[in-house]
């Protein structure tokens, strides 16, 4: 069943009074329990065609589909994860997890039911009443994750959200997540400029052009999970990824140049 | 006890008894210069004269009576001042265009004088409590309205765009995230206006009224008693202090260290 459909989604910027297109008519289809990859040039666009699709901006044409219907405004029912975890100093890690809850108005018997659940499910219940800067940065984006799921969103997006992290730390993240996956069933949207990520995560990946940018091609990946970073199957993915993205990343530089 | 609790009485001793040493060396200071003679009696009392001053205002009543006067003026004015700024900064957060012209004249707006709105205030409102509440307003309710508006407008935006990821909307937006997250800022610029309003306090009534801290000082000053000046000064300067240190500067640390703000290396 078709979850989400982006139907020629174009956005442009102001640049310095120039206006530079970003996004140059993106279509995509995500099914159901999907795991999408959107890799690209930096600067390319992907970002901001996950903030698209969050709702946090407006694409100047094309529409968002969810479930069929055209989406309008930010809501909890496409969670985000964003890159540097966007968590709340002044709350408690399980005041973070339980905040869309709270908003939602959710009673509080319910509430700490469902944050304790993820809490678990993250490793974090030993740090439920620690703030945020008392945690590492790999802790932070656990937390980060659980807030998201804790919301049952239909779509959960995520924004690199293993870029700062240390690569041990992504490692052992890149297998959770994927176990998660399994276990939740949720549609999963996850935006990085790493295609080892990408390979690991996946169930499709889409290459994106550089801008003005649509999806150039999209991989699928079909391999059993729990994948690890260090399997040598998926090699050739990865170069299959590389060569779609080489000529995307030279045009890239060269415009960055002139 | 643990270490850390230790080691901060330690620390919070040691601090203590700085402080005595340089109060110590000051009292020393000034009693050289009243021995040596340099400015006369008159002008310049010995220490001990000014402990016999507060001790007889002490006695009869005066002093607390005039504490109480100006901090009642003080916290009704402060009160009122929060308000008011508060609401005309958050009316330049919801109106854009009127925020950036009101904030445009803020420089103007902080940096004006307290002392230069007495004359008007007299004439507008008169010698009486109201007008001396009137110039303590006019001193803060800038400084609160600019930080309100200044913060709110500083909170990094992927606080907002998380919340609203996370369906929160209007008054709960509001409520549970820009105000939280303005804190550490409105702490800082209600310092400020505390400080503002102290200084007014004490200007307004030493032009204005006939009770409080600052009318002991000028009544001193009217019958050359410079020991009751500098009683009256001494008690502005500790009371300025203790509300700083003690309450507004203890708010602002419990709330840094709770978003582990002092973290830094």
């Amino acid at each position: 069943m078709t979850k989400l459909q982006a139907r020629n989604i174009v956005k442009h910027f102001d640049h310095n009074g120039n206006s530079v297109a970003a996004l140059d008519g993106v279509n995509l289809n995500v099914e159901e329990g999907d795991f999408i990859c959107i890799v690209g040039p930096s600067g390319c666009g992907k970002s901001t065609f996950l903030n698209i699709v969050a709702g946090l901006e407006k694409p100047d044409s094309g529409e968002i589909l969810l479930n069929g219907k055209p989406i309008s405004d930010s809501g909890p029912d496409r969670t985000m994860v964003f890159q540097e975890g966007a968590l709340f100093p002044w709350l408690k890690v399980i005041d973070n997890v339980e905040f869309g809850l709270k908003m939602s108005g959710i009673p509080k018997d319910e509430r700490s039911e469902i944050s304790q659940r993820y809490l678990d499910m993250m490793q974090l219940t030993k740090f439920a009443n620690s703030y945020t800067y008392q945690l590492s940065t790999g802790m932070k984006q656990r937390v980060a994750i659980a807030r998201a799921l804790a919301m049952d969103p239909e779509i959960l997006l995520m924004d690199e959200p293993f870029a700062a992290l240390d690569s041990q730390t992504r490692d052992l993240l890149l297998v959770e997540l994927q176990l998660i996956w399994e276990r939740t069933k949720k549609t999963i949207i996850f935006v990085t400029h790493n295609i080892s990520e990408s390979v690991i995560l996946g169930n499709k990946v889409e290459v994106f052009k550089n801008r003005p940018s649509k999806i150039k091609k999209e991989i699928i990946i079909d391999y059993r999970r729990p994948r690890l970073a260090e399997d040598e199957n998926l090699q050739k993915y990865y170069h299959q990824i590389l060569d779609e993205l080489k000529s995307e990343v030279i045009a890239r530089t060269k415009d960055e140049i002139q | 006890m643990s270490d850390n609790t230790l080691k901060k009485r330690k620390r919070n001793f040691d601090d203590a008894a700085n402080a005595a040493l340089f109060i110590a060396a000051f009292i020393g200071v000034w009693q050289l210069v009243f021995t040596l003679g340099i400015f006369p009696q008159i002008s310049l009392p010995s220490p001990t004269m000014v402990a016999e001053t507060f001790v007889k205002i002490i006695f009869n009543g005066t002093l607390f009576w005039s504490v109480g006067v100006t901090l009642g003026r003080l916290l009704a004015a402060f009160a009122v001042s929060i308000t008011i700024g508060a609401l005309v900064g958050f009316t330049m957060i919801k109106f854009k265009s009127f925020g950036k012209t009101l904030n445009s004249f803020s420089a103007g707006l902080l940096a004006f004088p307290s002392i230069a709105w007495v004359p008007f205030s007299i004439l507008l409102i008169g010698f009486n409590e109201f007008g001396i509440m009137f110039v303590v307003v006019m001193s803060s309710v800038f400084s609160i309205m600019i930080s309100t508006y200044s913060s709110i407008r500083n909170i990094p935006p992927i606080y907002l765009d998380a919340a609203k990821n996370m369906g929160a909307k209007g008054f709960l937006l509001f409520r549970h995230v820009t105000i939280p997250a303005a804190t550490p800022s409105l702490i800082i610029g209600l310092r400020q206006a505390w400080s503002f309003s102290w200084h007014a306090v004490i200007g307004a009534e030493i032009l204005m009224s006939i009770v409080g801290l600052g009318h002991i000082l000028s009544v001193g000053r009217e019958f050359l008693d410079m020991s009751q000046v500098i009683a009256s000064m001494i008690t502005i300067f500790t009371i300025g202090l203790l509300v700083d240190r003690f309450l507004l500067h203890k708010l602002e640390d419990k709330i840094r260290a709770k978003w582990g703000l002092d973290n830094h290396r």
